[in-house]
C-alpha cells in the first residue's frame, strides 16, 4: 500500500496533484498501527500502543500487550516513536463555504435577512476546495460548516474532510441552529450623539421581541396536526424543542452570555451551547450551574479590553476547565478558512497557559464531538468507534513537532498532498533544491 | 449642587446692558437725536485688582469714554468733576477676563461627513478662486470679515466675567486669522474689534474640507510641512503663481499661532511641526497635559486649557465597569488637577471656557481647579495677563491701567470665593448688570420685640436666600421666614415652632388659641447703624415695635465657622504611558546576569548550553560560563530556560495614531509614520509579553508609494520620540497588487490611478523620473553662488520627491508590499532602470517563484509563515515560501502585519521547520538577526553578541515551541516585561480601578452627573485599513 502510493506520487507529480487529491477508497483490509504513543482523546495516554481497525471501525486501541490477536492478515504500520491521535474536529467554521475571502463569488456563508433558520450550510459545502486538503494535512479531519450573520443564521452540519461531494461528506446533517445574539455594546461613530445609542437600544429590543415571537410560534407550530399550512422557518426550528438540534448561541460579552442562555431556556430549547464566549471568564459559575457547553472562539486573539490580562484569551480554556465547564476550541475569526489548519496550535497554546496537553487535546476532539452529538463515533480512539485518526512524528499540538505522517478517515488512508505541497515541489525543482 | 443651581438662577437675572447710549461709530450716519454721553464713572472704596496680582484696598477707579483714566488708592486718585460716582465699598473689581479660544460671532462650520469607500474620491479642492490646492488649507480666511456682534453669545461669556475674546472659525488645518473683540454688544463691529488679526489658527483636522487628502493624521502633518515650504517659495518667487492662500500665510507668519490639538501627543506633534517652520505654537489641548508634563514643558509652548472635566461613569454594574479603560477612570480623577500641575511645573498657560457644553460650569470648574491646588493668583493671571500678552494686547486688556479698555468685573467677594457673585461686567466702559444681589445681611443680631425679653436673631443661608432663625431664649430655636428687598425686610415666625434638639416633635396638635399664630414684623435696614427696625403685629394682634442690632464680632465668628477649608483631594499617580500597564517610571538599566541558560545567539556561535549572559548599561557586556555578578547587579537563574535575542517585527502597524494609510494619492512619500507614533498603544506591552523588542511601523499598502516608516523599540513608557531607534536609517513603504489598484474597495473606487498592475508600473516610472529631474534641478540651483541664487527662481522644495531622491542615494530603503511574481519582476525592472534598490519585499508570498531574481537584485524577503487564500493574489501562497527563499540564498524574515500575531512571532518562525525543513536555529533567525539585517540594525541588534544592545528574552522553554512563554523581556537592558512584574501590574490595576470606582460611586451619591461606559472604538490597524476608523477589538 505504502509503496504503491509513493509510486503513484512519483508518476503523477506536477500534473494530477495540482488538483484536489482524489478521495481515498474505503478501507479494504484490516490495519494495525504499532509502537505509537496513543492519545485516546479522553485524557488517557498509552505508550507503546497497538491500534487495530477494520471496515472503518476500531477493533482495538490499547497497550500492545493487550492485543492478542494474530497480526497476520493485517497491514501493519510500524509507528514506533510516533504519536497517535483522534482526528481533530474544527467546530463553527466557514471552511468549505468560503474559498477566497475577498472574492464575493467564492463566499457562501451569510444569507440575506435576519431570520434564516431554514437555511442549511451543508448545501454550499464545497468538497473541491483547495483549502481542505491543506487543513487535514495538519491533523484536522472533521469540521462543522456553519452559516454566519443575521440573527438566526441557519443550520450547521458535521462533515469529514475527504469526500466526493457534500452528501458524501456528511457525518451529521443539520445538527444545529445558530443564533447570533444581538450585541449589548453599541459603538458610536464620532459624529453621532447620544440619541444614536438610544436608537440602537430600541432596535435591539425590537430584535429580541422578534426572536421571542418566532420561537414561541415555532414551538406552537410543531404541535399542529399534519395538513397544516407549511412554513419553512417555523418547521426548521422544531428540532431545538425536541432536542434533535442544538441551539448554538453566538455571544461574547459576559452579560450577553447570561441573557442569551436564559432566553434559550425560557423558549424551551433542549440543547444549548454558547459559541464565541470570549468573556466566559466573567460568568463561569453561571455556565457551570446551567450546564452550558462552550465553543471557545480562536484563542489566538487579543484581549478584548486594554486592561485585560495579556494572556486572557490564552488562559480562558484553563479557566473553563477549572470551573468544570464543558468546552471545545474553534478557529473563528480573520482568515478562518485557511487558518483552520492551525487548530491544533490553539490547543497547544491552551496547554501552555494552564491546561494539560491531554486536556487541550480533548478540547479539539472529544468535547467537540460531544457538543456536536457525534461522540458515539468520533472524538476518541476506542474500540467500536470510527477509525478517524492521525499519526504524527511528534507532539501534534506544537508547531515545532507537528508532522503528520498518516491520516485515516473512517479507516480510509487519505492523501496528505495538497496544492501547496505541489507548488513546493515544483519550485524546489526549479532551484534544484 | 445647591450652590450651582442658585448661581445659575442668579446669573440669569439680568444680562441686558444697562442701556447707555447706542453709540455709533464716528463714520456712521445717525438717525435721530445725537446722544453721545460723557461716559465718566468713578468707582470708590473698591477692593481693586489693577492686575492679577496687585490688590489695592479702598481704591478708586476712574473710566472715561470706555477707557481707564485712573486706578489707584483713594488717597491718590482725584475724582473728576462730572463723574458718575458709585460707592462700591465691600466689593471687588477685577480686570475683565480674556478667552483666546472662541468662535464668538463667527458662523459655525460643520465638519464634512466622512463616507470612506462609499463615495467616489475627490482629488481637487472645491473652493473657487486663486487659492491653495488643498481645501483644508485656508489661511486667507479672516474672522474679522465674518464677525457679527451676537447678543446671546456675548451675554453667555460676560456672565462668566469675560470682557474680550479672541474669535476664530475653528475649521480646517490652516484656519486663517482670528480677531480680538470686546463683548460689548451696544456698539458696531468696527468699535468692538480690538485687533483685526490677532492670531492665526491651526489644527490637524480637515473640518469641512471634502477633499480626500489628507486622509490621515500623518497626512495632515505632511501637508502642514509642505505648505510652509510652499509659502516660502511663493514669497521668493511671487511671479510663479498668485496663490492667495500662500500669500496670506506669509503675511500672518508674525502673528501668534494657536494650534488646536486633540490630545497631549498631538500637542507634541504640533510643536515639532511648528519648530520646523520657525513657529512657536500656542497649543490648545484636551486637558490631559498633566499626563506628559515634562515633555510638554520642554516644547516651550503656552497652553490653552479648557476646564472641561469628564463626568463620573456609571460603575454600579461590575461587567460594564470593566469596560471603562483605566486611563478614563484616572482622567476623571485627575482632570481637575491639570491646571494646578501645569502651574506648579512652571508651564505657561491660559484658561478658556471652550469645550464646555454648558458654559455655566466654567466658574464652578475653575473653583475646582483651585481646590485641586491652583492658586487664585495663577488662575487670574491665566485669564487676564497671560492671554493679553499672548495676543500682544497687554496694553489694552487684561489689566486696569490708564489708557486700557475699561473692561472689568464687579464682584461681591473675592473672585474665586465660593460665595462670590458677579454683579456687573463693564465692557468698554459700559455696564452689563449680571445680577442684583441684595446686600449680605447674614450675621448675628440682638432682637427686641416690644417689651419681650431680648433674644437672638440669626440670618444664615446665602445672601440671595437668607434663612432666619430666632432664639427667644437660649436653647430654643424658631425657624422663621425672611425676605429682604432693597433694605426692606419682612419677617414671619411662629413662637410655638420651637425646635428642641434633634428628633423632638410636637407631641400633639395644639389647641388653636389666639396666641398660637404667627408674629409678623416689617421694617427696614440702615447701613449706618447696622440695624433692622420697624413695626409688627403679634399673633394676637398686639402692635409692637421691633429692633434687631447686628453684633459685628459674633457675625464675623459665625462666618469663619461656616467657611470650610477643603483639603487637597487625593488622586492617583500619573502613569507612563497613561494607560493600563503603565508605570510611575520606566524600569532601570540594572546590571543583570542571566545564569546557566541555553543561549540562542543567532550568531555563528549558534546555540550555547549552560551559558551566562551579562547585561550592563543597556548592552550585552559578556557571554560565557560562570560569569561573576558585578556589585549592585542582580542575577536571574536561567537553568532549564532559553535565552534568545529579542524578536524584531519587520512589519507592524501597532502604535500608530490617526491612520496607517495616506492612500488618497498614488504617491505619498512625504508622510511619515514617525510623526504619529502612539506610545500608549497597549499593543506595545503585549508585544513585550510576546518577546518582541522592536518593530518597523509601516505605512499601509493603499498606494504604490506610501509613507516613511518609524523604527521603534518597545520602550513602553517612553515618549513617541524616544521610542524611535536613534541612528536608524530611513525606510519607506511601497506596495503592489490588489490594495494598490483598489481591487477590493467597492464600486466607488475606480477612479484613482492606478487601477491595474500596468498602471502601477507607470506610477513608479513617473515618480522616479520626476525625482531624477528634481534632483538635477536642485543640484544646479545649490551650485549657484548666494547672490545668483537670489536672482534665480529656485525650484520648489518637494518633500514627496525628497524622499525618492533619498532612495536613489541609498539614504532611504524600500519595504515593498508584494504578492505575485509578475509585479515583483516589474518592480525589480523599474529599480534597475531607474537606478535604485528594493531593500525588502514584504509579504512576498510568491517570493518562492522569483527567489533567484530577488537574490540577483540583492533584495531581502519578509513574509508570513502560512497566510493564504484571503484574496485572489494569495491563492498561490505556500507555507514553504520562507524555507525555499532561505535555501535559495535570500535573507528572510517572518513578520506579523498583525497586533495579535506579532506576540507569537516565535511560533510563526517555528512553522518553517515544519514547512520546508529549516533548522531550529535558522528558524529563530527569521525573527531576530535576519529582520535586523534587512532593517540595517544588525550592527547593534538582532543577536546575542557582546557589545550589542541588551534586547533579550528569557523563555520558559525552547523558543520555537508553542509551550514557551517569555518570562523576561529586556529592552536596552531594562526589564520591560516579566511574569512577576506583570502580576504586580495586574494587581495594581485592580486596586486602582477599585479605588476610583468607589470614588465614583461616592460622587454619584453626592449628586455628581454621570455618564455611561464609553462606546469609543478601540481597534487595530492593518495594512489595508483606510481612514481613521479602527477595527474593533471588543
Amino acid at each position: 500500500m505504502r509503496i504503491s502510493l509513493t509510486l503513484a506520487l512519483a508518476s503523477t507529480a506536477f500534473t494530477a496533484f495540482a488538483q484536489v487529491p482524489t478521495p481515498a477508497l474505503p478501507q479494504s483490509k484490516p490495519m494495525l498501527i504499532t509502537g505509537a504513543t496513543l492519545h485516546v482523546g479522553n485524557g488517557t495516554v498509552v505508550p507503546n500502543a497497538t491500534v487495530a481497525f477494520d471496515k472503518g471501525r476500531l477493533t482495538y486501541a490499547g497497550p500492545a500487550a493487550g492485543f492478542t490477536q494474530d497480526k497476520a492478515g493485517y497491514e501493519t504500520i510500524d509507528a514506533a516513536g510516533q504519536q497517535l491521535y483522534p482526528g481533530l474536529i474544527v467546530p463553527n467554521t466557514t471552511m468549505g463555504l468560503t474559498e477566497v475571502e475577498s472574492i464575493r463569488a467564492t463566499v457562501d456563508e451569510q444569507e440575506v435577512g435576519a431570520l434564516n433558520p431554514n437555511v442549511r450550510a451543508i448545501i454550499a459545502y464545497n468538497t473541491d476546495s483547495d483549502i481542505m486538503p491543506t487543513v487535514r494535512t495538519n491533523g484536522v479531519l472533521l469540521a462543522q460548516p456553519t452559516p454566519r450573520g443575521g440573527l438566526l443564521s441557519g443550520q450547521s452540519s458535521v462533515v469529514q474532510l475527504d469526500a466526493w461531494n457534500w452528501q458524501d461528506a456528511v457525518v451529521r446533517a443539520d445538527e444545529g441552529q445558530h443564533l447570533t445574539w444581538p450585541q449589548m455594546i453599541f459603538r458610536l461613530n464620532p459624529n453621532e450623539d447620544a440619541t444614536a445609542l438610544d436608537r440602537r437600544q430600541k432596535a435591539r429590543e425590537s430584535q429580541l421581541r422578534d426572536l421571542e415571537q418566532l420561537f414561541g410560534e415555532a414551538n406552537a407550530y410543531r404541535q399542529l396536526p399534519a395538513g397544516r399550512k407549511e412554513n419553512l422557518r417555523l418547521a426548521s426550528l422544531a428540532g431545538i424543542f425536541d432536542g434533535s438540534k442544538t441551539l448554538y448561541l453566538h455571544a461574547d460579552y459576559g452579560k450577553e452570555i447570561i441573557e442569551s442562555v436564559r432566553f434559550a431556556r425560557r423558549m424551551g430549547a433542549q440543547k444549548v451551547a454558547v459559541v464565541g464566549a470570549r468573556d466566559a471568564w466573567m460568568v463561569l459559575d453561571f455556565l457551570k450551574q446551567n450546564d452550558v457547553s462552550v465553543v471557545v472562539s480562536r484563542i489566538h486573539a487579543l484581549p478584548r479590553r486594554d486592561a485585560d490580562d495579556y494572556d486572557q484569551p490564552y488562559k480562558l480554556p484553563a479557566q473553563l476547565q477549572a470551573a468544570g465547564v464543558r468546552f471545545c476550541l474553534d478557529y473563528q475569526g480573520d482568515q478562518e478558512t485557511a487558518g483552520s489548519r492551525n487548530l491544533a496550535f490553539v490547543a497547544g497554546t491552551a496547554a501552555a497557559f494552564g491546561l494539560t496537553k491531554e486536556q487541550a487535546l480533548t478540547a479539539v476532539t472529544l468535547t467537540t464531538a460531544q457538543i456536536m452529538g457525534i461522540d458515539k463515533d468520533y472524538g476518541t480512539l476506542e474500540a467500536g468507534k470510527s477509525a478517524t485518526l492521525v499519526l504524527s512524528q511528534g507532539d501534534l499540538l506544537d508547531m515545532r513537532t507537528n508532522a503528520v505522517s498518516r491520516a485515516f478517515i473512517d479507516g480510509r488512508s487519505i492523501s496528505l498532498e495538497n496544492k501547496q505541497t505541489y507548488l513546493e515541489k515544483k519550485f524546489r525543482s526549479k532551484y534544484g533544491l | 449642587m445647591a450652590k450651582i443651581s442658585s448661581e445659575v438662577a442668579l446669573v440669569a437675572v439680568i444680562m441686558a446692558a444697562a442701556g447707555a447710549a447706542q453709540a455709533q461709530p464716528g463714520t456712521y450716519p445717525r438717525n435721530g437725536v445725537y446722544d453721545q454721553r460723557p461716559g465718566v464713572f468713578a468707582f470708590t472704596h473698591a477692593t481693586l485688582f489693577t492686575d492679577y496680582k496687585t490688590q489695592i484696598n479702598d481704591a478708586t477707579l476712574i473710566i472715561k469714554d470706555g477707557k481707564v483714566v485712573a486706578a489707584g488708592p483713594a488717597t491718590k486718585v482725584k475724582i473728576p468733576t462730572g463723574a458718575v460716582v458709585q460707592d462700591v465699598r465691600g466689593k471687588f473689581i477685577y480686570p475683565g477676563l480674556v478667552d483666546v479660544f472662541t468662535s464668538y460671532g463667527v458662523p459655525e462650520v460643520k465638519a464634512a461627513e466622512r463616507q470612506g469607500r462609499r463615495v467616489p474620491p475627490q482629488f481637487d479642492t472645491q473652493k473657487v478662486g486663486a487659492y491653495n490646492w488643498n481645501q483644508a488649507i485656508h489661511p486667507e480666511v479672516n474672522a474679522a470679515e465674518q464677525f457679527k456682534v451676537n447678543n446671546e453669545q456675548a451675554g453667555a461669556y460676560r456672565a462668566l466675567g469675560f470682557g474680550a475674546v479672541l474669535t476664530q472659525q475653528a475649521d480646517g488645518i490652516m484656519r486663517g486669522t482670528a480677531a480680538l473683540v470686546s463683548l460689548n454688544t451696544n456698539r458696531k463691529e468696527n468699535e468692538v474689534m480690538l485687533l483685526e488679526k490677532a492670531a492665526s489658527g491651526l489644527s490637524f483636522e480637515k473640518g469641512s474640507s471634502t477633499q480626500d487628502y489628507p486622509g490621515s493624521l500623518m497626512g495632515s502633518i505632511a501637508l502642514l510641512r509642505q505648505t510652509y515650504l510652499d509659502a516660502q517659495w511663493n514669497q521668493r518667487n511671487p511671479r510663479r503663481e498668485q496663490n492667495l492662500s500662500l500669500q496670506a500665510l506669509s503675511q500672518q507668519k508674525a502673528l501668534p499661532a494657536i494650534f488646536q490639538a486633540s490630545d497631549k501627543l498631538s500637542a507634541l506633534r504640533a510643536d515639532k511641526v511648528g519648530d520646523e517652520a520657525g513657529q512657536q505654537y500656542v497649543i490648545k489641548g484636551r486637558g490631559d497635559e498633566y499626563q506628559r508634563l515634562n515633555d510638554l514643558k520642554a516644547t516651550g509652548a503656552t497652553f490653552v486649557l479648557a476646564l472641561n472635566y469628564p463626568d463620573a461613569y456609571n460603575v454600579e454594574d461590575v461587567y460594564d465597569a470593566l469596560r471603562i479603560p483605566l486611563e478614563d477612570l484616572k482622567h476623571w480623577e485627575l482632570a481637575p488637577a491639570n491646571a494646578a500641575r501645569l502651574s506648579q511645573a512652571g508651564v505657561p498657560f491660559v484658561l478658556t471656557a471652550a469645550d464646555l457644553k454648558d458654559k455655566k460650569k466654567f466658574l464652578p470648574n475653575l473653583r475646582k481647579a483651585v481646590q485641586y491646588g491652583l492658586s487664585e493668583q495663577a488662575a487670574l493671571q491665566a485669564l487676564t495677563e497671560t492671554p493679553a500678552r499672548l495676543l500682544r494686547a497687554q496694553d489694552r486688556i487684561g489689566a486696569l491701567k490708564p489708557g486700557m479698555e475699561a473692561n472689568f468685573v464687579v464682584c461681591s467677594a473675592r473672585f474665586l470665593a465660593d460665595d462670590n457673585v458677579l454683579l456687573d461686567n463693564w465692557v468698554q466702559g459700559e455696564r452689563y448688570q449680571l445680577t442684583t444681589v441684595p446686600a449680605d445681611y447674614r450675621g448675628v443680631y440682638t432682637l427686641k420685640i416690644g417689651e419681650q425679653p431680648e433674644g437672638r436673631f440669626l440670618i444664615q443661608g446665602k445672601p440671595e436666600a437668607p434663612e432666619l432663625k430666632i432664639v427667644p431664649t437660649a436653647g430654643d430655636t424658631i425657624r422663621g421666614n425672611m425676605t429682604v428687598t432693597s433694605d426692606m425686610a419682612t419677617v414671619v415666625f411662629n413662637p410655638n415652632d420651637k425646635q428642641k434638639g434633634r428628633g423632638a416633635k410636637a407631641a400633639e396638635p395644639k389647641k388653636p388659641d389666639a396666641a398660637a399664630g404667627s408674629v409678623r414684623l416689617s421694617g427696614y435696614y440702615t447701613q449706618e447703624g447696622r440695624v433692622f427696625q420697624g413695626d409688627g403685629l403679634l399673633a394676637d394682634g398686639t402692635p409692637v415695635k421691633w429692633r434687631a442690632v447686628r453684633l459685628e464680632e459674633a457675625s464675623r465668628a459665625a462666618r469663619r465657622d461656616s467657611a470650610k477649608v477643603m483639603p487637597l483631594p487625593v488622586v492617583g499617580s500619573v502613569l507612563f504611558p497613561f494607560a493600563a500597564y503603565g508605570r510611575a517610571e520606566m524600569p532601570s538599566q540594572q546590571t543583570t546576569l542571566i545564569k546557566n541558560a541555553t543561549v540562542w545567539t543567532s550568531e555563528v556561535a549558534g546555540k550555547l548550553e549552560n551559558t551566562d549572559v551579562l547585561l550592563v548599561n543597556g548592552k550585552i557586556s559578556k557571554i560565557g560560563k560562570s560569569l561573576a555578578l558585578p556589585k549592585g547587579g542582580r542575577s536571574i537563574d536561567g537553568t532549564g530556560k532559553h535565552l534568545s535575542p529579542g524578536i524584531i517585527d519587520e512589519h507592524s502597524h501597532i502604535a500608530v495614531a490617526g491612520g496607517v494609510n495616506e492612500g488618497t494619492q498614488a504617491v505619498t512619500s512625504e508622510v511619515r509614520v514617525s510623526d504619529v507614533v502612539d506610545n500608549e498603544d497597549v499593543g506595545i506591552y503585549r508585544d513585550l509579553a510576546g518577546g518582541v523588542v522592536a518593530a518597523q511601523l509601516l505605512h499601509g499598502s493603499a498606494n504604490p508609494i506610501g509613507g516613511q516608516s518609524a523604527l521603534v523599540k518597545m520602550r513602553w513608557g517612553a515618549t513617541p520620540e524616544a521610542m524611535q531607534i536613534a541612528g536608524a536609517p530611513g525606510f519607506i513603504k511601497f506596495a503592489l497588487g490588489e490594495n494598490v489598484k483598489q481591487s477590493n474597495w467597492g464600486e466607488m473606487n475606480v477612479l484613482r490611478f492606478p487601477q491595474t498592475r500596468m498602471g502601477t508600473e507607470q506610477v513608479f516610472m513617473d515618480a522616479f523620473t520626476r525625482a531624477k529631474e528634481y534632483e538635477k534641478e536642485m543640484a544646479a540651483y545649490n551650485k549657484l553662488s548666494k547672490s545668483k541664487q537670489q536672482k534665480t527662481e529656485g525650484p520648489r522644495r518637494d518633500l514627496e520627491l525628497d524622499a525618492l531622491v533619498e532612495i536613489m542615494n541609498r539614504q532611504r530603503f524600500i519595504t515593498c508590499h508584494s504578492y505575485v511574481q509578475s509585479e515583483i519582476n516589474m518592480l525589480l525592472g523599474v529599480a534597475d532602470r531607474m537606478g535604485f534598490k528594493v531593500n525588502t519585499f514584504t509579504h512576498i508570498l510568491e517570493g518562492y517563484k522569483v527567489a533567484d531574481k530577488m537574490k540577483a537584485h540583492g533584495a531581502n524577503a519578509s513574509t508570513f509563515s502560512d497566510w493564504w487564500a484571503y484574496k485572489n493574489e494569495v491563492r498561490d501562497a505556500i507555507p514553504y515560501n520562507a524555507a525555499i527563499m532561505t535555501r535559495a540564498g535570500l535573507n528572510v524574515a517572518i513578520n506579523s502585519d498583525d497586533a495579535e500575531m506579532s506576540r507569537r512571532l516565535n511560533q510563526e518562525a517555528a512553522k518553517t521547520v515544519k514547512y520546508g525543513g529549516l533548522t531550529e536555529e535558522e528558524a529563530l533567525r527569521l525573527v531576530t538577526i535576519n529582520p535586523a539585517k534587512m532593517l540595517h540594525l544588525d550592527g547593534k541588534m538582532g543577536s546575542i553578541k557582546e557589545g550589542k544592545d541588551a534586547d533579550v528574552v528569557l523563555w520558559t522553554d525552547n523558543p520555537l515551541s508553542i509551550y514557551a512563554r517569555p518570562e523576561y523581556t529586556f529592552v536596552d537592558g531594562r526589564e520591560m516585561f516579566s511574569l512577576t512584574a506583570d502580576a504586580a501590574l495586574r494587581a495594581d490595576i485592580q486596586k486602582e480601578r477599585q479605588r476610583i470606582v468607589q470614588a465614583m460611586l461616592t460622587a454619584k451619591k453626592g449628586g455628581a452627573p454621570t455618564q455611561s461606559a464609553p462606546s469609543k472604538a478601540q481597534g487595530l490597524w492593518h495594512c489595508d485599513t483606510l481612514g481613521q476608523e479602527k477595527e474593533l477589538a471588543e
